[in-house]
């Protein structure tokens, strides 16, 4: 035959690519004897036929690939549904260790559930809004000592019409007290006060932010008189009543209608309030004119009209055109920082971002992921370790002709089975622990697992587990050679590598003791936080808010609570010793010109540092005098002697406000906000009492029951109409520390989840061991080994475990527990013992459970274990 | 039964296979049908039937050894199986029966 006549080459291969090459031979076989047969005759018209064949041949049959012709496909339904059945004797067979191991997979799940739905919470903040990317809030950086502090206000007066790209601008007066607080009353109600937070904003308002009106004027804030209202203080105040039109009286005073209700604010955005009106009413309320208003500095928000890069706005912020020569001298400049941002990211050290709530959201995806990773650590452990008691089955597969992929599918789908009902079960608890979950986070999460990008987060993490828990096993126990298996020649130590598993176990370990020892220092430093002795009395202390009415008869409230035994004290003062606003005028004798020093000037009447439990060093307090040393006395903290560098201070003359006032007393320091700050040197003057923002009563210890009930009988003596509004101190403190406080309650659920998944992974791997070695240690015991020996010998295989874990987890616990103690100005030293108690409980759970089953193995008499072989 | 029925083609390349026992194979099977019944199919339309027929049981295949008219390529050859006879059987019976009921005059008829 000519060789040299050959088909073409292209639709050779073409043929050659698509056909299935089971089929190929044959059917390249028959196109090719056709091909030599009429190429006897004619080369181009063998060709032409070949190429024809060829295409004819190019059908789905003989395309597809069938792996075994004539037989089922690999996963067909009766071979899933004996897995599923095999899966489930399995599960039978050993319903303890099985129970465990989904229950194990089930909290890990149910924990990164949790943590991705309130992370998914945290990062949806402000994002509601629509084209939620072109929002941005401006901040001031002002340089002051060469450091730039950060405010998040910016100037009345700035005006962004130069710039093109901005489409819209509102400013926004937030606040925690009136005015932003008022007292509004029912219809027919004149005695009860509803206290509703909000806010007064610009006319762009409800167009620049996402907050559907239902009813009403679509633009309220145009009008001068006109209030539009949440759906929540619609109900509250008009009950089912058409709120809309109706005429509200704010501050007893200025009439307003209701012009339109707006949703309520979701849960997810960092602008709450129950009201919002014009600024023609605040600037009434304060009793300021439009010119003053315009030094003021308020929340300001800009939109651009595409998302525009906030570098190039921040850049057009600060040009002559925008930002003025008053505060160019001043060295303040302005920064577009994005609102989405805003949640996560609001802390700032000389004008750069420095982190925020973003921390502790690195911290909890960290400790998801790890919680999740020791789960699945104890399903790999537990499926490779339980690979001997399943050797017979595949080598029985094996031996009557099952292939290795298909046990490797085998142990794929059992994995997957397991994780599949794991991931069923911790959905449920998700579902339902999500209630007491939000009450530990102290706001409700936003968020769904079913909504939007979490399912998808969800079904990636259920296959990914699935993958990670069921691949290693699979691979492992379809790799045994079913003669050993069968002949029973295989050694039990030769399933799975032992090697692994104790490498996986010291992970496991590793991850806890880090997790518990970052606990333990969080809760030692919360406790610093709750006994450290802040220089005053915050406990049994009582903040009002008062009325301009009750600051005018403070004398008369005053004498009233003073009928009562229980009250020990009440003062006015303009600012709270807990939580105190810097204030940079105060000067003295040998203050360089032109710096700007802070100080926390508090302005009190004269009981306040009696009320509050002030400790003077030297000098006296304020006589209780009336008007006459008003403005003239002040006392001073220890801190401030040092910044003033005065080397007596009692009688020295210094400046407060513009006053001249001499130095009476010197006080121990004391703290006046958040221990994350350093402490600010204070300076305490008096100050009329209807110039004070609050009141404080401070009662004997175990009489808040009564003496809440005497301050309240006193408040309405005096302001019958209205209704009390009052703060405890230990709860303002708390508030302070909120976020840490809210931490600390979920990384403790966390860390008992994860202790208790290490428990089961070493519960269940010693289970094993122990099993793999009832022979050796009934030898041993035998030939006349003590049971301590042979218990010795069992734990000493996981005190090198616990070595290798303890020396992971030290240094990352402590790196961790380092950078989150430095955030605090004043903290707790790196407590040692935590890290001791730590390793200490966890080794004792550990030997203690692997000396029990030790024990329970070498109680049974030996010779019965090994007359069984 | 459905898998009982034969098509035309079916059948034909079915008595073909049997006519060609122990050497039946695609090109073979063409030739024959070619021959036989002077209907010229495409290769690739006789392996559609062969295998069709496989699947419903009438046949079996082996592989034979390499011939060199085909590049050393193996054939695959067909068999009839029992199930493929008794089906031939039947319906050679089927046609055999239906042609005896035929009224003589109509035959004759046509004949004439």
């Amino acid at each position: 035959m000519d060789m040299k006549q050959q088909p073409p080459r292209w639709a050779d291969r073409f043929l050659m690519w698509y056909c299935n090459p089971r089929l190929l031979e044959e059917i390249q076989g028959d196109a090719y004897e056709l091909f030599y047969r009429s190429a006897k005759e004619n080369k181009y018209k063998a060709d032409f036929y070949f190429i024809w064949n060829v295409l004819r041949f190019f059908r789905w049959k003989n395309i597809r690939r069938s792996k075994q012709k004539n037989t089922h496909s690999l996963l067909s339904t009766a071979m899933l549904k004996n897995f599923y059945i095999v899966t489930l004797r399995n599960f039978k067979r050993q319903p303890v260790h099985s129970a465990l191991n989904l229950f194990g997979l089930s909290i890990g799940f149910l924990c990164a559930f949790l943590i991705l739905l309130w992370v998914s919470h945290e990062f949806s903040f402000d994002r509601f809004h629509k084209e939620s990317d072109s929002i941005y809030k401006v901040l001031a950086h002002a340089k002051v000592e060469g450091v730039y502090e950060t405010y998040n206000v910016a100037s009345a007066s700035l005006d962004v019409s130069s710039i093109p790209e901005i489409e819209s601008k509102v400013m926004v007066i937030e606040g925690e007290r009136w005015p932003n607080e008022l007292c509004f009353r029912k219809d027919g109600n004149n005695n009860e006060c509803v206290f509703l937070k909000g806010i007064y904003a610009g006319e762009s308002f409800f167009s620049l932010f996402t907050f559907p009106i239902l009813e009403g004027d679509n633009d309220p804030l145009k009008a001068p008189n006109h209030i539009a209202i949440s759906e929540n203080m619609a109900e509250q105040l008009f009950g089912f009543e058409d709120a809309v039109g109706k005429i509200i009286k704010i501050d007893g005073r200025i009439e307003v209608t209701v012009a339109s209700v707006y949703a309520n604010p979701p849960g997810n955005t960092t602008l709450q309030f129950d009201f919002v009106m014009p600024f023609a009413i605040i600037k009434n309320l304060w009793g300021i004119s439009d010119g003053q208003f315009d030094t003021y500095a308020f929340s300001t928000y800009i939109k651009t009209h595409s998302a525009s890069s906030p570098e190039l706005l921040t850049k057009k912020l600060n040009d002559p055109l925008v930002l003025s020569e008053e505060f160019r001298k001043q060295n303040i400049h302005y920064e577009a920082y994005p609102l989405t941002a805003w949640r996560l990211q609001d802390k700032f050290e000389n004008g750069k971002v420095a982190g925020g709530r973003i921390e502790y959201i690195y911290i909890f995806i960290a400790i998801g992921s790890m919680v999740l990773l020791m789960a699945v650590i104890n399903f790999i452990n537990m499926s490779t370790a339980r690979a001997t008691s399943r050797a017979k089955e595949i080598g029985i597969r094996k031996a009557t002709g099952a292939f290795r992929s298909s046990i490797i599918t085998q142990f794929l789908s059992e994995s997957f089975i397991i994780v599949f009902a794991a991931f069923i079960i911790a959905l449920l608890l998700t579902q339902l622990s999500l209630p007491y979950f939000n009450l530990l986070l102290t706001e409700p999460i936003s968020r769904q697992w079913y909504e939007g990008e979490i399912v998808f987060y969800i079904i990636a993490g259920l296959i990914m587990v699935a993958l990670a828990a069921g691949l290693y096993p699979a691979f492992v126990m379809s790799s045994f050679q079913p003669v050993k298996i069968l002949k029973n020649q295989m050694n039990a130590q030769g399933t799975g590598s032992e090697r692994l598993r104790k490498s996986l176990l010291v992970v496991q370990l590793s991850i806890s003791i880090a997790i518990i020892i970052f606990t333990g220092v969080m809760y030692q430093q919360m406790s610093y936080i709750t006994h450290k002795d802040m220089g005053f009395e915050r406990s049994n202390t009582l903040r009002i808010e008062p009325t301009f009415q009750l600051l005018k008869k403070f004398d008369a409230f005053k004498n009233e609570l003073q009928k009562n035994a229980s009250i020990i004290g009440a003062a006015a003062a303009n600012d709270n010793p807990l939580d105190g606003q810097p204030n940079i005028n105060v000067s003295w004798p040998g203050k360089a010109e032109n710096t700007r020093i802070a100080f926390q000037a508090i302005g009190c009447s004269y009981e306040f540092a009696s009320t509050i439990g002030l400790r003077f060093k030297e000098g006296r307090d304020f006589l209780p005098k009336a008007q006459d040393t008003l403005y003239n006395e002040a006392i001073i903290s220890e801190d401030a002697i040092k910044t003033m560098g005065l080397k007596q201070a009692l009688g020295e003359h210094i400046e407060v406000n513009g006053y001249d006032c001499v130095i009476i007393g010197v006080v121990q320091n004391f703290h006046t906000s958040s221990l994350q700050k350093a402490r600010l040197p204070v300076v305490l003057y008096r100050e009329k009492y209807t110039q004070c923002s609050a009141l404080y009563v401070r009662y004997q210890p175990g009489t808040t029951q009564q003496s809440l009930t005497a301050i309240n009988d006193a408040y309405k003596k005096l302001e019958p109409s209205y209704t009390m509004k009052y703060w405890f101190q230990d709860d303002s403190f708390n508030e302070l520390y909120r976020t840490e406080i809210t931490a600390s309650r979920l990384i403790l659920l966390f860390t008992i989840i994860s202790v208790i998944i290490a428990i089961i992974g070493v519960v269940g791997l010693s289970t094993f061991n122990v099993m793999r070695k009832t022979k050796e240690m009934s030898i041993r015991r035998v030939f006349g080994a003590s049971m301590v020996q042979v218990l010795t010998l069992l734990s000493n295989e996981f005190s090198g475990v616990m070595l290798i874990a303890m020396g992971l987890a030290f240094p990352a616990a402590w790196y961790v527990a380092d950078q989150w103690l430095s955030k605090f100005m004043y903290h707790t030293d790196l407590p040692w013992w935590i890290f001791i108690a730590s390793l200490g409980g966890m080794a004792m759970i550990t030997l203690l459970i692997i000396l029990t089953q030790g024990v329970k193995t070498l109680s049974a008499n030996p010779t019965k274990v090994l007359r069984n072989d | 039964m459905k898998g009982s029925y034969l098509g035309e083609l079916e059948e034909l390349t079915l008595l073909t296979v049997g006519i060609l026992y122990p050497e039946a194979y695609g090109v073979g099977v063409m030739d024959e049908i070619e021959k036989q019944a002077g209907r010229s199919l495409n290769i690739s339309a006789v392996h559609s039937v062969l295998t069709r027929l496989e699947e419903k049981g009438f046949l079996t295949s082996k592989m034979s050894d390499p011939t060199e008219e085909r590049g050393g390529r193996r054939k695959r050859i067909f068999l009839l199986t029992a199930a493929g006879k008794r089906v031939l059987e039947e319906a050679h019976q089927m046609r055999t029966q239906m042609y005896n009921r035929i009224p003589k005059m109509a035959l004759q008829f046509q004949w004439t």
